[in-house]
């Protein structure tokens, strides 16, 4: 297949240029400028007579397919919220290749047979490429780690009790220090129980006035202390999930400059949504951890362009309609994202000059493959052709009918949205089209 | 004046000419509960759902007595009666609500946002008669009636509002009135129950009660729930009435005939001690009686449309 003209971004290469693209089995094999049906003949081996099979790309950009190292699928047990089918489809229709399956499930996936289920699961299915994450401790209890080592083998590519916070610090220390087993980073939902208590919002003049019962931004930062302290004291592998504060944030930078190994995540509602944003019937910014405030806000955009947040990660957390339609106080947390996490990003902060694309493919992509060792986030010759053609001009409702999730729990719903992927590839198959998937018989 | 809400959730969407209007319905309607026989047929006809999710005998009764004094047929959906116990969710009792054609709710709910919840999903009105921790503005009202029978008006009028301020929706929904009123707001309380946040009411905010009570016109008392020492929120119950407290001897330090008010139902000798509740400066007992009228005027006001007249 020969993909013409396409403005490539590829920061694992420092390209951001237009070039062609031609792909064999699954693989990149040429990257060049301004390809002749000649060299793509030579590349291909196709005889003259032979038609080349060609997509026009021009004015629309090539990135490596995106990496989220934070989604919800729900399977097995949560079946009517989605599914590692509908979830890794809805991946794939956002723009993701390759996502992080969370550990929460019910049950939980603190056995290796479990993570072996997840992963076939997502072959089966054969959209994005699904890689488990497995619990930290067994039956995320928070007393006892589960056997590492064993559900590594099985396909586990970090540990995580996301959802819960481990409470227990000994616990934590020595989930880093086992965990070096593997080589996996351990993923830290940072949040202090009994500072969250029972809040349903950042606390803050914005719960107060909603009279909803606040989560003091300390219920995170103090987590964040305490785990980068042991990470240090280990010499452990830490991953802060969705970092929301900007004590977070100064912690974080701290770390990485005493040489701890240590990385962070933000999601895109906490770049584009503040507390402010939420009124009492707005279930769908109900989320943890909670929206932040303006300041902390600034503080994570600032850190993720200085370095000290790693990466984007959507935090894909899909609830069923009924879930959410309750008193604010009594739904559950969560956003669904997959599918328009990239265009909110694209509209919030790249079109308007705060992030550029070379920055945004670099946090989606590159970074998350390289932290928890997928073979994703390049565009090389040889390369897996996990790719999404980006079309900035593409404008789309968010509505029941086009989303590919089992779950609609967006505040974006029935909304328009700009810049979406138009075409993408995983291990060079076509999985979308015209923001339609490909459905695939395996 | 034409009334145009559906419903009413709070005193933060109300000008303060319509709360006025609220006040100023609310007078005749007083002079109705004085009456002999106290029974108009304003609202014959029209259905009031009371929707209680947490038990609240004084405020239930205070709506349904107000509802039936209009006329209106009311209909108990109390947790111990419907299908709340079996944990239907407040979606589909709104549905069922609403394939029963009621012309007005009226929902006490232990959720902040409950009420908007329902006045989203009903074609009926909605009253609040409190969600969670958010508002109370029928108690609101009755409160701003109350002192403005007693104060003559709200300008440059002091108000000290004493107690669990973060968890009041009482003293949330009374700022909002008092403030569109013209009031002068004190909030005072322990910085644990008076935290910062509450800065957003954007009125003073004081943690020493004797400090703050020499010119106050009204001092209200809220309730404290008493789980919040057990929560740690203050260390005694002791120590809070010493601090909080009000009592005869402290309330002379306002230098004035000052107004004694309590939402109740009190915690006698902890928020209020009983020879200032039961004193002449306190107005509790009247709060209870236009808690009556000012309900009726805005269940009036609310679904009596163009139909007769009120007196
Ligand atoms: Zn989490």
């Amino acid at each position: 297949m020969w993909l013409r003209q396409a403005f490539v971004v590829d920061p694992s290469q420092n390209l951001a240029v237009e070039r062609d693209i031609v792909l064999k089995d699954g693989v990149i094999i040429e990257i060049a400028q301004n390809l002749q049906p000649e060299d793509v003949r030579a590349v291909l081996g196709l005889s003259n007579s032979e038609q080349i099979p060609q997509v026009n790309a021009a004015g629309k950009y090539l990135f490596p397919g995106l990496v989220d190292a934070h989604v919800h699928l729900r399977e097995p047990g949560q079946e009517d919220k989605e599914d590692i089918r509908s979830g890794s489809r809805a991946a794939v229709r956002g723009g993701f290749t390759s996502i992080l399956a969370m550990a929460n499930t019910k049950p939980v996936i603190d056995q290796r047979a479990l993570v072996e289920f997840v992963r076939i699961q997502g072959q089966r299915a054969g959209f994005a490429k699904v890689y488990p994450v497995a619990a930290v401790t067994k039956g995320f209890k928070g007393t006892e780690l589960v056997e590492m080592m064993d559900l590594f083998e099985g396909g586990a590519v970090a540990f995580s009790d996301d959802g819960q916070g481990i409470q227990n610090s000994e616990i934590m220390r020595l989930a880093l220090e086992y965990a070096k087993l593997t080589a996996c980073p351990i993923i830290a939902h940072c949040e202090d129980n009994n500072l969250a208590g029972q809040g349903v919002m950042r606390r803050g003049e914005a719960s107060a006035r909603l009279g909803l019962r606040g989560i003091p931004a300390s219920a995170e930062s103090v987590m964040v202390a305490r785990d980068v302290l042991l990470a240090g004291e280990t010499e452990g592998k830490l991953h802060i999930a969705h970092v929301s504060t900007k004590e977070s944030v100064q912690i974080i930078k701290k770390a990485k400059k005493l040489g701890i190994d240590v990385t962070a995540e933000v999601n895109p509602h906490h770049l584009l949504f503040t507390d402010e944003d939420i009124s009492l019937t707005a279930t769908a910014y109900k989320v943890n951890p909670p929206l932040p405030t303006r300041a902390d806000q600034e503080a994570l955009i600032e850190g993720l362009l200085d370095g000290t947040i790693d990466m984007l990660a959507t935090d894909h957390a899909p609830h069923t309609w009924e879930d959410k339609a309750k008193p604010f106080a009594e739904v559950p947390f969560g956003i669904n994202a997959l599918e328009t996490a990239l265009a909110a990003v694209w509209q919030g902060l790249v079109a308007k000059g705060k992030l550029s694309i070379q920055k945004l493919v670099e946090l989606w992509s590159l970074k998350p493959a390289q932290r928890f060792g997928l073979p994703a986030g390049m565009l090389k010759i040889g390369a897996p052709a996990d790719m999404v053609l980006f079309d900035p001009d593409y404008k789309e409702e968010i509505s029941a009918a086009n989303l590919e999730s089992k779950s609609l729990n967006t505040p974006f719903l029935g909304k328009e949205m700009q810049g979406f992927p138009v075409m993408v590839w995983v291990d060079g198959k076509l999985l979308l089209e015209n923001r339609q998937i490909i459905d695939v018989k395996n | 004046m034409k009334w145009k809400h559906k419903d009413l959730l709070d005193l933060d969407v109300l000008q303060a000419e319509e709360i006025e209007h609220i006040l100023h319905t609310a007078g005749p309607m007083k002079e109705i509960l004085q009456r002999p026989i106290k029974k108009l047929p304003t609202l014959r006809g029209k259905s009031v759902v009371l929707l209680f999710y947490e038990s609240s005998t004084r405020t239930r009764t205070s709506f349904e007595t107000a509802a039936k004094i209009l006329g209106a047929d009311t209909t108990n959906f109390s947790v111990t009666q419907s299908s709340v116990n079996k944990g239907e969710s407040l979606l589909d009792t709104a549905r069922t609500l609403q394939a029963m054609n009621v012309d007005l709710v009226i929902v006490r709910h232990a959720s902040s946002g409950a009420a908007d919840f329902l006045a989203q999903e009903l074609r009926a009105g909605v009253i609040n008669g409190g969600d969670g921790q958010h508002a109370h503005p029928t108690q609101a009202l009755l409160d701003l009636f109350t002192l403005k029978e007693k104060l003559g008006g709200f300008q440059g009028k002091k108000i000290v509002i004493v107690g669990d301020v973060l968890h009041s929706r009482v003293a949330r929904s009374n700022v909002l009135g008092l403030k569109k009123l013209g009031a002068e707001v004190v909030l005072v309380g322990p910085p644990t129950l008076l935290p910062a946040e509450m800065n957003y009411l954007g009125v003073k905010i004081s943690y020493d009660l004797d400090a703050e009570l020499p010119g106050a016109d009204a001092v209200m008392a809220l309730r404290l729930q008493l789980e919040r020492q057990q929560n740690g929120l203050f260390p005694s119950i002791r120590e809070y009435a010493k601090l909080y407290g009000l009592n005869l001897e402290r309330i002379r330090k306002t230098g004035k005939q000052t107004v004694v008010m309590h939402p109740g139902p009190m915690n006698r000798g902890i928020e209020i001690a009983s020879d200032l509740a039961e004193s002449p400066l306190s107005v509790i007992d009247e709060q209870v009686t236009n808690g009556v009228a000012v309900r009726m005027a805005l269940i009036y006001l609310l679904i009596g449309g163009a139909s007769s007249d009120v007196a």
